[in-house]
């Protein structure tokens, strides 16, 4: 497969999809009933044998199931949705939740509609074949998500949050439009715009802290650092110094205003449900992707030591299930910090085992994407006098990357799905509390896990399913694997 | 066999630091020595090969430096709670009995650990070949000309393929097997009670020895060598003539008149045993008595898998050139002949190495069962932390042990991947 990846160019994607249309429509042609069940269904006796067994079998399990899910009580997710959503987060401060949720979205928004606007252009600007894509598109893609958010809505007690979730969908479709008609020169920071407001998202939920000024100040010194670098500069030591001098003054600015801001919160120890579910995964592929990279460069490298470490490390963490790193990060690890150290939160060790299960597992991805660069590449950057550093940050890293961007989605789903192992921990996520609501007084001891285990694996299915068809539209559309 | 495997841990990092520093010795050797019989040679701190070897030098002096704080920090954390260092635990009373095990809790830690891990392959030794039938089922089935079969393999598969595999295995333990089947005071025995299904158990009949089993079971040890011998003779008889083998026909009709006239000849060395439970539903006897979680762990385990397997079947079968399918079309083949000597041969070439992968995921899952209470290696070692057990030392067992089947698993596997490679081309 290796010498196949040929790395395509943004516009080619559209041709390529359009072909897929046309492929997949061409053999749809309209049968009368009769014909369509002989010709799918009992072609041959054999067919017919299959077709009654197998539509016995589904129609009896599809009967005990919808009989089940008739017969049971779901006053019990109805009685603890909330907690469910947002685990064990105070009551009367439920403003956070929401206000943070609009944040995110309005940068998930503002950056796809950003995105999408340019990768638009750019076809347009190659006369190819391109439209916006509606809403109605959207929703198709989507529908997974917005399915169960309805359904988990419908759950819901009161009104609000109906308005809620509507406000959230008019939210998204009103931010993406934004991005759609941003300018040119806001467009190409679309990433750091939602880097930001996810990252606010979080503050208006934990209050502002050292930690969320110093990750905000990071995006800021590496925005400004890419957007002064856009000029013409000079070269040597006053080239680097004006560059790095904005970018370092924009980050202490950004620190200085965030922790000047007042505002109170509640740590992740209060953090629960679905949420935690959701950030421990961003928060462990995000800080598992950086380490996980020098990591497959440390395998590939030529340097004994540093191959040896990063085999080392690599195959340790994924010949052992994630449950022992686990319990290792509650017994394990807290006997390595220094003795006058407070014992951190449970999630906060398991995050930092999290970050490095990711990375070991990113990183095979990386060396996956690396072994497809063909050598040429490198040669060249080589004979044009680059340095080592460059060649790999500026020629084999942008195409190594790029191409591992839908196995990279595919490791997304599976640690989200991994995540659930963090119940076994005792961290109130998204499916121990189906759990401690089947200890609750009121519900405990009749028989009701198996309705909260549905809801649960509904939740988890969504997202999990929406995510691994956009990897296979991305795989496409990239190019990845086609010849 | 786990201070054995402790041992071996410690000689494999002496030897990897031994390599480590004799290769940095010998490539700084070598680089002066180049440097010395080169008249053009660059400046040293331009010299790339010094520049690799003063990198190394940092990242090994951090990592030494970063170490020796961890292990001074551990050291000032253990002495502090009291904790010994050693691995003398292993032979006190381990204080654990597992259900249907023969480990008292007198037995002593080591024994308990090693029970737990035999539990472990009981359940990758059943779960991996029933994930690999389920799987390559599901997968061919998603290229069926039945419009029925095709979607409910495509919505089985699109289904567990997106929940976690901890999901499934609490649904089904949970929901299914304790709330979905009878207590066991009135459970189900279908087919005049040759099988029995409670909350509580599963059993099905068995065989079971009587006297002379010993001898029988000496006998078809010898009738299988005997069976392998007349498969490879009629192999050698087919690449040397052309007859059709029939190896499998030839090999398992050997064994079995083998197996047949012994039984005669020993007087019926083998009775089957039926399950039983007294009217108060309380003690199993005879037959093979599943454990519940036992059960509820390695089905989940497998519903789950084949998913991953069905998708990697069916990759692997797009993989397959066309033409081929075309071919053994135009040769007239059955749909069963065209899957079984055409396509999957050719398919298996591309679908073994993810499989691996797989087989290793089902392994590494398996320690899943700490969630319902199943006692293989990894929720048996958390008995053993509830029992004020050295922590430290008992996680780096839990990995030792899982690092080694995962090596002896991608060993084997690697082995037959070569095979099947070499035999393809």
């Amino acid at each position: 497969m290796a010498e196949n990846v040929n790395p395509v160019v943004l516009p080619a994607d559209v041709a390529i999809l359009a072909a897929q249309n046309e492929a997949n429509q061409a053999p749809s042609q309209k049968l009368p009933p009769g014909e369509w069940l002989k010709k799918n269904l009992f072609s041959t006796p054999g067919n017919s044998i299959v077709t009654i067994i197998v539509g016995a079998i589904a129609a009896a399990a599809l009967f005990f199931a919808a009989r089940w899910v008739i017969d049971s009580d779901f006053q019990i997710v109805r009685t603890n949705l909330r907690s469910f959503m947002i685990g064990q987060f105070p009551r009367d401060e439920l403003w956070r939740p929401w206000a943070s949720a609009y944040v995110l979205l309005a940068g998930i928004g503002l950056t796809s509609g950003a995105l999408a606007r340019s990768s638009y252009e750019l076809s347009v600007s190659q006369e190819l074949p391109a439209e916006k894509e509606s809403i109605l598109g959207l929703a198709r893609r989507f529908w997974g998500i917005i399915a169960v958010m309805i359904f988990f809505v419908s759950f819901a007690r009161t009104v609000l949050p109906f308005i809620g979730l509507a406000g959230a969908f008019a939210l998204v479709i009103v931010a993406r439009e934004v991005g759609w008609r941003l300018p040119a020169s806001v467009r190409r920071s679309a990433a750091f715009i939602g880097a930001s407001l996810v990252v606010i998202s979080t503050l208006v939920l934990s209050g502002t802290s050292h930690l969320g000024g110093l990750v905000l100040g990071l995006i800021a010194f590496i925005w400004v650092l890419r957007e002064v670098g856009r000029r013409d500069l000079p070269a040597g030591i006053t080239g680097i110094a004006m560059r790095v001098a904005p970018a370092l003054l924009a980050a202490i600015v950004v620190y200085v205003i965030q922790r000047a801001i007042p505002h109170e919160g509640f740590g992740w120890e209060d953090w629960g449900g679905l949420h935690i579910t959701l950030f421990t995964t961003v928060v462990g592929i995000t800080l598992g992707m950086p380490f996980g990279i020098l990591l497959a460069l440390g395998r590939r490298s030529d340097l004994p030591v540093l191959k040896t470490v990063s085999v080392l490390f690599i195959e340790f963490v994924r010949g052992v299930p994630l449950i022992s790193l686990l319990l290792a990060s509650g017994l394990l690890l807290p006997l390595f910090l220094p003795v006058d150290f407070d014992r951190p939160a449970d999630l906060t060790l398991a995050i930092v085992v999290i970050m490095f299960f990711s990375a070991a597992y990113i990183a095979e991805i990386v060396r996956g994407g690396l072994q497809a660069v063909p050598k040429g590449q490198t040669e060249a950057a080589q004979a044009s006098g680059m340095s080592a550093a460059s060649v790999q940050r500026l020629i084999v890293l942008p195409q190594a990357l790029r191409a591992v961007i839908p196995a990279m989605v595919g490791q997304f789903i599976a640690l989200f799905k991994d995540t659930s192992l963090l119940s076994i921990i005792g961290i109130l996520e998204f499916l121990r509390v189906s759990d401690t609501s089947n200890a609750q007084p009121e519900f405990v001891g009749k028989g009701l896990a198996g309705v909260t285990y549905l809801f649960v694996a509904l939740g988890y299915w969504a997202f999990a399913y929406t995510l691994s068809k956009e990897s296979r539209r991305l795989e496409l559309k990239l190019g990845v694997g086609t010849r | 066999m786990i201070n054995w495997l402790l041992r071996a841990l410690a000689v494999s990092l002496v030897l990897i630091v031994v390599y480590v520093i004799a290769r940095l010795i010998y490539d700084t050797y070598k680089l002066f020595r180049t440097r010395a019989s080169r008249d053009d040679k660059a400046v040293l701190w331009r010299d790339v090969g010094a520049i690799g070897i003063a990198a190394q030098l940092v990242v090994l002096g951090a990592l030494a430096a970063l170490f020796s704080y961890l292990w001074s920090n551990f050291r000032a954390r253990t002495d502090l709670i009291g904790l010994d260092l050693n691995f003398d635990f292993l032979d006190q009373p381990g204080n654990i009995s597992i259900a249907d095990n023969p480990l008292t809790p007198g037995d002593s830690v080591g024994a308990a650990i090693t029970q737990g891990f035999l539990n472990t392959i009981r359940v990758i030794m059943i779960g991996i070949p029933l994930a690999l039938l389920l799987g390559t089922l599901v997968g061919v089935s998603r290229f069926s000309s039945n419009y029925l079969l095709r979607k409910i393999a495509t919505g089985y598969v699109e289904f567990f393929r997106n929940i976690p595999v901890l999901v499934v295995i609490v649904f089904l333990w949970g929901a299914v097997f304790l709330n979905g089947f009878p207590r066991s005071q009135e459970a189900w025995k279908p087919l005049n009670s040759w099988f029995i299904f409670s909350n509580n158990r599963f059993a099905f009949p068995s065989l079971m020895g009587q006297d002379n089993f010993e001898a029988y079971r000496l006998i078809l040890v010898v009738a299988l060598f005997v069976a392998i011998a007349v498969a490879v003779w009629r192999t050698t008889v087919f690449n040397n003539t052309g007859a059709p083998h029939h190896r499998v026909l030839w090999g398992l009709g050997t064994f079995a008149a083998i197996a047949a006239v012994a039984y005669v000849l020993l007087g019926g060395p083998v009775t089957t045993s039926k399950p039983d439970l007294d009217d108060r539903g309380r003690v199993f006897s005879g037959g093979i008595r599943m454990q519940m979680p036992y059960a509820a762990l390695t089905f989940a385990l497998v519903i789950y898998t084949a998913t991953h397997i069905a998708e990697i079947v069916r990759g692997s079968i797009m993989a397959v050139h066309k033409g081929q399918e075309e071919a053994a079309n135009a040769l007239a083949l059955s749909t069963f002949q065209r899957y079984r000597f055409v396509i999957l041969p050719q398919a298996m070439r591309v679908a073994f190495p993810p499989l691996i992968s797989q087989f290793l995921n089902f392994t590494k899952n398996s320690s899943l069962a700490i969630a319902i209470g199943f006692t293989e290696t990894t929720s048996l070692i958390q008995n053993l932390f509830g029992q004020s057990q050295p922590a430290p030392q008992l996680i780096l067992i839990l990995a030792l042990l899982y690092l080694t089947l995962s090596l002896v698993l991608s060993a084997f596997g690697n082995i037959i991947n070569r095979r099947l490679q070499i035999v393809g081309r």
